[in-house]
């Protein structure tokens, strides 16, 4: 299985190592004290896209503040045990505070759950988007854009993942014993770089 | 968070004139990254790439299974319509959920998700109880994890169709270390059927080896 390593992976590679001289050349003891344990204030829930690099939007968080779970579209199914996974740990281990869950603007998950293409599997997957469209139908008529259509479903989308959480038992059993634990609703701006808060 | 998103917004915009511009219209990543939702290997930050430049999957010990719509999904997305070429699955050392699946507590839901990873413990048991206790140990099975994930990946037909249509498409492990913020690649790479066991492989009715 000896393949001489492609550039582009190379590249990364090198892009490590200077990355790593970079934060020591800061904090010569950052790896060596900070990254014992995590102890992260937000789980961030959020897209698989490549235009929304979670830490970096922030101007750079250090490494040990964001636990995060990425996939298409931020969506959340009740029995994804991936997601539900992530979520336990989250909370009940890691007993995260902040909840974010992310969407973006531009969204191609939620493009392609607004389409009438099928895309094999990720059809199951995008459902949820779906059914959002179905059930806000009249609403979005009245929207003549359909760029404006597609933000609002981001939002939408957003939104019913933020409640979904809320709803998990993960979440509930937190909250009933006194636990620390909000959530959020963001959407993403990939035209400017900003956030929006759709204050849930 | 929020000022802090604000300040980088303005920043970018004013050292790459555009930059948020460009990118809203479409995404051509040229890589798929499968790691771990820990906190302490954010995938951007510790291969210094922008916006745009990776697509990306994190889960509790960056586990792929065949029967993780989640995951699938996301392979689907990266392999078929953005066809990225290179898949990085990315471990860590000390990853807690690999150790969680070293011991013998319960966790709660959790331990259906990290039952592949005893799975994966049993089938090498020898390899790894051959070494010393302790990190050794950890550290060989967090790698064997990350060969189980490839291995999960190259097997599904997303990715074999991929090969079948010459799309190029390569997959790689990477284990990242905490204490000292270096990856290390660990030699894993595929990027053809013939390197996967027969029995995973897709045929063509036409292409099936004739039985005997």
């Amino acid at each position: 299985m000896a393949h001489p390593t492609p550039p582009e992976i190379d590249r990364l590679l090198s892009r490590n190592r200077e990355w790593q001289r970079s934060v020591v050349s800061r904090n010569k003891d950052f790896f060596s004290t900070s990254n014992q344990s995590q102890k992260p204030t937000y789980l961030w829930i959020g897209c698989a896209d490549s235009r929304v690099p979670v830490n970096e939007i922030f101007g750079g968080i250090p490494p040990g503040e964001i636990f995060v779970h990425r996939n298409i579209a931020n969506i959340v199914h009740a029995t994804d045990l991936s997601l539900l996974s992530v979520l336990t740990y989250a909370v009940e281990h890691l007993k995260v505070p902040h909840i974010i869950v992310a969407g973006h603007y531009n969204c191609g998950g939620v493009k392609a759950g607004m389409g009438s293409s099928s895309v094999d599997m990720l059809d199951n997957w995008l459902r949820p988007v779906k059914v959002l469209q179905s059930i806000h139908a009249r609403d979005l008529e009245g929207i003549e854009s359909t760029e404006d259509r597609f933000r609002i479903l981001c939002e939408l989308n957003t939104l019913a993942s933020a409640n979904n959480i809320a709803y998990t038992n993960v979440v509930q059993k937190a909250w009933a014993s006194g636990q620390n634990l909000t959530i959020r609703a963001w959407v993403y701006d990939l035209a400017t770089g900003l956030i929006r808060d759709l204050d849930f | 968070m929020l000022e802090n998103n604000s300040r980088w917004a303005k920043k970018m915009e004013t050292e790459r004139p555009g930059f948020f511009h460009e990118l809203a219209r479409t995404q051509h990543p040229d890589v798929l990254w499968i790691g771990c939702a820990d906190s302490r290997v954010p995938s951007n930050s510790i291969v210094g790439l922008l916006p745009g430049e990776v697509f990306t999957h994190r889960n509790i010990a960056n586990v792929v299974s065949h029967t993780d719509l989640s995951a699938l999904s996301v392979l689907q997305y990266a392999v078929d319509v953005l066809k990225v070429k290179h898949i990085v699955v990315c471990g860590h050392y000390g990853c807690g959920g690999v150790l969680a699946a070293m011991t013998h507590n319960s966790y709660g839901l959790i331990d259906n998700w990290l039952r592949r990873i005893k799975d994966i413990y049993d089938h090498n048991r020898e390899k790894i109880e051959a070494l010393p206790e302790g990190k050794p140990r950890e550290d060989f099975l967090i790698e064997l994890n990350v060969a189980e994930s490839i291995s999960a990946i190259v097997n599904t037909t997303i990715v074999q169709k991929a090969w079948a249509r010459g799309q190029p498409l390569d997959v790689h492990g990477w284990c990242y270390r905490l204490e000292d913020g270096r990856v290390r690649d660990l030699g894993l790479c595929i990027s053809d059927t013939k390197e996967i066991h027969d029995i995973y492989k897709v045929f063509k009715q036409r292409d099936r080896p004739h039985d005997h």
